[in-house]
């Protein structure tokens, strides 16, 4: 059996056990791949891998709009930090959940890569190794003015879109400062360096699981992991924080203690 | 770089104690650069990361932020932000080709007035020798 037979085996053993409403996966469509709800009794022919797409925020949603359901989810390495992450800010129960965990293959993490592309429990696929982000790692050799000129010249390309906060598990505060007026102007286009981007960077601290939504989804193509891969190593060194690695340990920025 | 650059410098000092040590400095005529402009908020905490931005993007060729120690916060914890978060918006700055050292932070109490004066003369030396920060303009 492939892998994706495996995975709509999986779902269909968590759709039957009874202990859940649905089992939220992706479903093919028109050559892409959408979120669906997959309900007990369903076909699940149309169950779909790839192209990827984050789910923690779609199972939120669908968390909230259904406060006694119990959902089976399928997640990838990425996903299953995103969940964590978000349970910490109280934003989904984990309790309710039933993680169906997909391992990515060689072939995806060539596309996003990332340094742990596989669930803490497995049960569709091998894990393979993660890898380096080796644009993250070329920009430590450039000069501050070639960092400068390489920033200014993606930033502009930005048309605030908000793509990249839309698609991203860890971006679901009510009020979002890269709408308000005091930090990003309004109507200005592009968003004046450094505004927009630096804060958003800023608010991927502690946060960021790494999953490259934001980038592949950017229509001008900036290569936003980059800054958001750095500082998430620079997290880890100063506070020994990884977003997602686990329940207990406490974001760095939002409590007290100094390192 | 012209010889007779004048750094604009903006400080964002703590009621508590960095703004009563910059005042303590003043009644005894310790002699500091007058490059700086304070800014008075009521904890360090209070300095967001958007804040230094905005006030880089105003044209301030270095932002100086002073606090009351580790332990001393009148908020009891405020300043464990600031710890944390003006070290990383640093690394943020250098990513983006922004030299680091234009953005620093210190603990100052209202009993050190000589550190005050001390800080902010290195500090704008500092900034002399970085040259003005050029953010607008350029694509
Ligand atoms: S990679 Fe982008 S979309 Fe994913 S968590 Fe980080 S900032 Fe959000
Ligand atoms: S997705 Fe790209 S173009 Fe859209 S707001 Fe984000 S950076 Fe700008
Ligand atoms: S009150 Fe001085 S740093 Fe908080």
């Amino acid at each position: 059996m492939d892998r994706l037979d495996l995975l709509r085996e999986a779902a269909r053993k968590v759709l039957d056990s009874g202990q859940v409403e649905g089992v939220l996966a992706l479903r093919a469509d028109h050559g892409g791949t959408v979120p669906h709800l997959f309900h007990p009794g369903d076909d699940l022919s149309d169950l779909a891998l790839w192209p990827k797409f984050p789910l923690p925020r779609t199972v939120d949603m669908l968390l909230s709009s259904h406060p006694e359901a119990r959902l089976g989810i399928v997640v990838r390495g990425c996903d299953e930090r995103g969940l964590i992450e978000m349970a910490k800010r109280h934003q989904v129960d984990l309790a309710r959940l039933t993680l169906i965990g997909l391992a990515c293959t060689a072939e995806e993490v060539a596309y996003c890569p990332c340094t742990r592309p596989y669930p803490n429990e497995i049960a569709v696929g091998e894990a393979v190794e993660g890898v380096e982000h080796v644009l993250a790692a070329e920009q430590a050799r450039l000069s501050l003015a070639e960092r400068m000129a390489f920033w200014r010249r993606q930033f502009a390309k930005c048309f605030k879109c908000y793509g990249c906060r839309n698609v991203c598990p860890q971006c679901f505060c009510e009020q979002c400062t890269l709408e308000d007026d005091l930090w990003v102007e309004r109507g200005v286009l592009a968003p004046p360096f450094p505004s927009f981007h630096l804060i958003r960077a800023l608010h991927t601290v502690g946060k960021c699981i790494g999953c490259h939504e934001c980038e592949l989804s950017c229509p001008a193509d900036i290569p936003l992991t980059i800054l958001y891969t750095l500082l998430r190593q620079d997290a880890q060194e100063m506070f020994g924080y990884e977003p997602g690695a686990s329940l207990e340990d406490k974001p760095p920025l939002v409590v007290a203690g100094v390192t | 770089m012209s010889e007779d650059f004048e750094p604009r410098i903006i400080g964002f000092l703590c009621n508590w104690c960095s703004y009563a040590g910059a005042d303590a400095a003043g009644t005894s005529r310790l002699p500091y650069p007058p490059n700086i402009r304070i800014v008075r908020v009521m904890c360090s905490g209070r300095v967001s990361p958007e804040l230094v931005l905005r006030t880089f993007r105003e044209g301030a060729d270095g932002v100086l932020v002073l606090g009351c120690h580790i332990g001393d916060c009148h908020y009891t914890d405020g300043n464990h932000r600031t710890a944390k978060r003006i070290p990383i918006l640093r690394k943020l700055l250098s990513y983006v080709g922004i030299e680091p050292e234009r953005l620093r932070l210190e603990w100052v109490s209202s009993s050190e007035a000589q550190r005050f004066a001390q800080v902010v003369s290195e500090f704008t030396e500092t900034v002399r020798r970085l040259g003005p920060l050029e953010l607008k303009g350029g694509a």
